[in-house]
């Protein structure tokens, strides 16, 4: 059982586990991560480092990719781990959600958005919920990623992901994620596919919901700046294991592990956004 | 335009060609024979002429084979070949054939009585299976030879066997010492050359012993080319290229086309011996219903249904008019055997219903129903992929249910088909054709004993079921023991009578004998007997001028 | 709406209504046999002629039309259906249920099926209506006829497995039967259709020759399949072009279909 600094947020998912695909070498080696409630933690490490593993570990999706977990994942004081694939499967989408990197791929190519949104939605409803309850949910979830409500568009939700922009497609699925109002959300390189601009207002967003809704976000990228931007805190993951955790501002100002301080070293060195990057480091440390 | 153009020029051809043909229908047989050429429709499975069982190596045979006596395939008299004459003792128990002198085989041996009696041990032998050895088979005992004089053997049988003398029409004699053995022959061509898959290339024997009526040596022909054709939409295409001299058999739209697009190159000959009929399941263990059966051995009810039949419309619409309606089991074209006292039965659709109602039948809103009250209804099975069949069946159908009854063509393929019919008997009609070789009647005891295989209504049976059965029985069993012809008839006339009385065959049609013969081909006469077209094969050339330009 | 698909819908109608009427413009019926004129060139009476007993080919061809548009479309919905649950089903499972499929589906496709059939064939009682043997022929094929679509489904099924909005899905807390027919499905649509236009001609080709095995559609009945049978050894179709006209009509309406669907699948 893991331990909180009494001075940290209350403790929504702490996990030790060590994951090995069929006929492999371990991909995570006793990798130990501890979310708070509420907080935005950044997760990162070069491709192929097993990001997207632990996403999946963390979701119990890893079953079908013939992966062996090990280890425990505590999320709101129950072992993941140890469920049965019907009880993950009612945490999926409700408790824990997941928003992945390329927005158009994750969306149905032949279905219409409403029905995507109304299926997610439909997954995790009350027996005598309404069809209105489902579309004002939708409404409203729609409204948290800024995206036009039916009276603005009436058309909006009958169109399918080849219709939409790359942004409003990241803005419906990170809309499907919050419709239940997950206490984690796994941002897995969410916005790596983005332009810049759009990836800016992604990242405005996913700090406004974490702000609004209280929502916990893990935010996984091999970006460095937008980890920057928007965690409170920074696990840095490297041949399997955490190899240097804590917070943003410390992480890169003061890389304590020789693997982070080469990171750091590779960022480019335009004065400009150094200064702005650290502004911006200050002004979360100080909220 | 264009083929107009050369269809003209085609006919101006033909028209030449006749001409000359007219003009030097005398001199073209002075000529040198050249190269006939057909197609066999299957690969040949022997060329020993005492196990021939299937049509190609039955052409070989005929071409190649030297027998004793010959059924002249257009008068069906029989006339004397190997032997100048033979003599059937009086209890029919021996044959004595007098020899021509002075033949050789093929390969220059002699001819002798010896070859004839090594001929008759060899295709009697029972080791070797020949089925053209079991026609001779009569009583139990050996069949024995006598040479009595080098030309002169007689041949000893343990019972007598009707029309024997026929039987050898069938027998190809063999060199008794000739190391080429069944390479030596005596017919007027021998094989030369046999491409598996591809063809036969016959030759001219030169020791063949005919001369025509002006003392020229037969055959005129050098050889004949038999292509190992099975498929006949090629044979026709080859034979209206030119590439073909004959076709022995062909369907009646085959006929119909070629008739149209070269008149003069289709022959009818008129009815075969063969026939296509119907029958009723009258097997009395047939899982079929009681009633039904009781319809079916109704003598009444069968020749209800024979009369209820267009035979006229079957042989008109279905063949183009190439069938004449059948009459029983004998085709008119049988000059000897038919009882020409037999008509055709007429197409009597009211006296069919009268003949019904005599057995309780009643028609009620254009149903007919049976006395118990079924409504009658049946199916007639026949083998799928013959189209004349399939077109009678359905012709059939629509002459029956003018009277009310039901019928249901079903079409099986054919293993399937004689499984039913012969061995589980789960069906109620069936509609089939024979496919008759032989003039004798001999040649139809499979099918009309009782106790036959192939007395397909009722086969196998231990005693006969009926009355007339049994009547068919005595009287099939007399015609076969007796060596006078006229008795014979007698007894084969009455057993045609009751089977038109009966219908346990319900008769439909003999199909004609129908046949392409090049315009190039002298001497042709196709005929109803097999071989149809080249049956005077000796006797036949090939203009070779006439054919280039075809 | 272009003017090829508005063309294609005419004949679709066309042909539907007119096989349809086929009671008032063929009030003869299918089965009537006009002996005196046998294989008739088309004439005012005969539209197409007559056929080799003497029967109204125009009528042959509409009522023929009824029975094949109606029936083949039928079998090929039961043909697809089963593809869809063998080869979509295992296809979306993937691993060793995608292996077991294959293997069943090439089994199928291997079985002697013409021995099979005539083992139907036995089972099935030699007096049924023609109406009840054409039922039975089609529920047949449809039965028998999966097994090459199922596939080609399980490929395409299989490439969706692990995509990206399937995962998503997933995390969604969508699972089992509902992901497949919501998200899966939808995806093999283009493939089925496909699969659904390829099935109706080959349907009504083997209904034809099932014939052979006593199946299929039974005299006096027309199907297209029957109608098709005729030009069977047909050497010269310059002499008589009329006995064309239910291949043509085959390719038409096939085509128009095939206009029609293609079109809603772009625009929808
Ligand atoms: N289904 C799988 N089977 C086997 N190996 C896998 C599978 N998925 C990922 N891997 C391997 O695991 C390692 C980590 O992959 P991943 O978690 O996707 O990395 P990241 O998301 O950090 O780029 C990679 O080396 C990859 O090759
Ligand atoms: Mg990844």
């Amino acid at each position: 059982m893991a331990v909180f600094d009494s001075d940290r947020m209350p403790g929504l998912l702490s996990a030790q586990i060590t994951v090995r695909y069929a006929g492999k070498a371990p991909v995570l080696r006793g990798l130990s991560l501890e979310i708070a409630r509420g907080e935005v933690v950044g997760l990162v490490g070069q491709s192929g480092s097993g990001k997207s593993t632990l996403a999946l570990a963390i979701l119990g999706l890893l079953g079908r990719q013939r992966a062996i977990v090990e280890g425990s994942i505590l999320f709101q004081g129950v072992d993941l781990l140890s469920l049965r694939e019907r009880e993950l499967r009612n945490l999926r989408g409700r408790a824990l959600s997941l928003v992945l990197q390329s927005p158009l791929a994750s969306l149905n190519p032949a279905l219409r958005i409403r029905t995507q949104l109304r299926e997610a939605w439909r997954a995790h409803c009350n027996d005598d919920a309404t069809t209105e309850d489902c579309d004002q949910a939708i409404e409203s979830a729609l409204r948290s990623v800024s995206l036009p409500s039916s009276e603005q568009d009436r058309d909006f939700l009958k169109k399918r992901a080849a219709q939409l922009s790359v942004g409003q497609a990241q803005r419906v699925l990170i809309a499907m994620a919050i419709l239940h109002r997950p206490a984690l959300l796994i941002a897995d390189e969410a916005t790596s596919a983005l332009d810049v601009i759009t990836q800016a207002e992604i990242l405005e967003l996913f700090a406004r919901l974490n702000r609004e809704i209280g929502m916990s976000i893990l935010y996984i990228s091999h970006d460095l700046p937008s980890v920057a931007g928007l965690c409170q805190r920074t696990a840095i993951l490297h041949e399997g294991q955490i190899v240097e955790c804590g917070a943003t501002e410390q992480i890169f100002t003061a890389p304590a592990h020789e693997y982070t301080q080469r990171l750091m070293a590779a960022l480019p060195q335009l004065p400009a956004r150094r200064e702005a990057f650290a502004a911006k480091a200050k002004a979360t440390a100080v909220e | 335009m264009k083929t107009i153009g050369r269809r003209a020029c085609l006919q101006i051809a033909f028209c030449f060609v006749f001409f000359s043909l007219v003009l030097t229908a005398d001199s073209a047989l002075a000529q040198s024979g050249g190269e006939l050429r057909f197609c066999l429709r299957s690969e040949p499975k022997t060329f020993d002429p005492l196990l021939v069982d299937e049509d190609a190596s039955l052409s070989i045979r005929y071409l190649t084979g030297g027998v004793l006596v010959r059924v002249n395939r257009h008068s069906q008299e029989l006339e004397p070949e190997l032997a100048e004459s033979w003599t059937i003792s009086k209890d029919g128990r021996q044959i004595t054939f007098k020899l021509r002198h002075g033949i050789l085989f093929s390969d220059g041996s002699p001819f002798s009585a010896e070859d004839v009696a090594f001929t008759m041990q060899r295709l009697m032998d029972p080791a070797l299976h020949s089925s053209t050895g079991d026609s001779f088979r009569s009583g139990s005992g050996a069949v024995s030879t006598k040479i009595v004089a080098p030309d002169e053997i007689a041949i000893i049988f343990p019972a007598p066997i009707a029309g024997v003398d026929r039987l050898f029409d069938q027998v190809a004699i063999m060199s008794a010492h000739s190391p080429k053995k069944e390479a030596a022959v005596l017919g007027p061509f021998m094989v030369a050359e046999y491409k598996a898959g591809s063809s036969v290339l016959l030759q001219r024997n030169p020791n063949y012993w005919k001369k025509d009526s002006k003392g020229r040596r037969l055959p005129y022909l050098d050889s004949i080319r038999l292509d190992i054709q099975p498929n006949r939409d090629v044979e026709m295409l080859r034979f209206k290229r030119g590439e073909l001299d004959l076709i022995n058999t062909l369907d009646s739209d085959y006929f119909d086309r070629l008739a149209s697009s070269s008149p003069g190159l289709a022959h009818d000959a008129g009815a075969t011996l063969d026939s296509d009929f119907m029958w009723f399941n009258q097997v009395a263990s047939a899982p079929i219903p009681e009633y039904k059966r009781a319809w079916f051995a109704s003598g009444n009810f069968r020749r209800a249904i024979s009369q209820a039949i267009n035979r006229d419309d079957l042989a008109r619409v279905v063949f183009g008019g190439h069938a004449q309606p059948a009459i029983g089991p004998v085709s008119t074209s049988n000059k000897f055997w038919f009882n020409s006292k037999l008509k055709v039965e007429p197409y009597r659709p009211d006296a069919a219903l009268e003949r019904l109602k005599a057995d309780g039948f009643h028609l009620q809103n254009g149903v007919l129903f049976d006395k118990s009250g079924n409504a009658v209804e049946f199916s007639i099975v026949t083998n799928a992929g013959s189209k004349p069949r399939e077109r009678m069946a359905v012709m059939v159908q629509e002459d029956l249910g003018k009277l009310g009854i039901k019928v249901n063509v079903v079409t099986l393929d054919f293993p399937s088909l004689i499984e039913r019919i012969s061995q589980k008997f789960n069906y109620e009609a069936a509609m089939l054709g024979f496919r008759n070789v032989d003039l004798d009647p001999n040649g139809q005891m499979n099918i009309w004993l009782s106790s036959a295989e192939d007395h397909a209504w009722n086969p196998q049976q231990k005693s006969p079921a009926t009355a007339w059965e049994a009547e068919i029985d005595r009287l099939m069993r007399a015609q076969a023991s007796s060596v006078d012809p006229k008795k014979r008839k007698e007894s084969f006339d009455r057993v045609q009578e009751i089977v038109a009385e009966q219908a346990p065959f319900i008769y439909l049609v003999n199909p004609n004998a129908l046949s392409a013969v090049a315009a190039s081909v002298e001497g042709a006469n196709p005929g109803i007997l097999s071989p149809q077209t080249f049956w005077n094969a000796e006797r036949l050339t090939v203009n070779g001028t006439t054919r280039a330009s075809r | 709406m272009n003017v090829a698909r508005k063309l294609a819908c005419a004949v679709v109608v066309a042909v539907c209504a007119v096989s349809l009427a086929a009671n008032w413009l063929a009030p003869e019926g299918y089965a009537k046999q006009f002996r005196e004129t046998p294989n008739a060139p088309p004439s005012h009476q005969h539209w197409l002629g007559t056929d080799d007993v003497g029967r109204d080919r125009f009528a042959r061809v509409l009522y023929g039309t009824r029975i094949s548009l109606l029936l083949a479309p039928a079998a090929a919905l039961i043909s697809t259906a089963l593809a869809v649950l063998v080869g979509g089903l295992a296809g979306y499972l993937g691993g060793i249920w995608l292996r077991l499929a294959r293997g069943f589906t090439d089994l199928f496709l291997s079985l002697p099926w013409l021995f099979l059939l005539i083992t139907v064939r036995a089972l099935l009682p030699l007096n049924v209506s023609p109406m009840v043997s054409v039922l039975i022929t089609f529920f047949v094929l449809g039965v028998l006829g999966w097994a090459a679509s199922a596939r080609v489904l399980s490929t395409s099924a299989d490439g969706l497995r692990n995509s990206d909005f399937i995962l998503q899905a997933r995390a969604s807390g969508l699972h089992g039967p509902r992901l497949f027919f919501v998200h899966v499905l939808p995806n093999l649509k283009p493939v089925l259709y496909a699969q659904f236009w390829i099935s109706i001609p080959v349907f009504i080709l083997s209904e034809a020759n099932l014939g052979i095995l006593g199946l299929g559609v039974a005299e006096p009945m027309p199907s297209w399949g029957s109608l098709l049978r005729e030009l069977e050894g047909l050497i010269s179709f310059r002499e008589e072009p009329w006995k064309l006209a239910p291949l043509l009509l085959l390719i038409v309406v096939m085509t128009s279909f095939q206009l029609l669907l293609s079109n809603e699948e772009v625009t929808a």
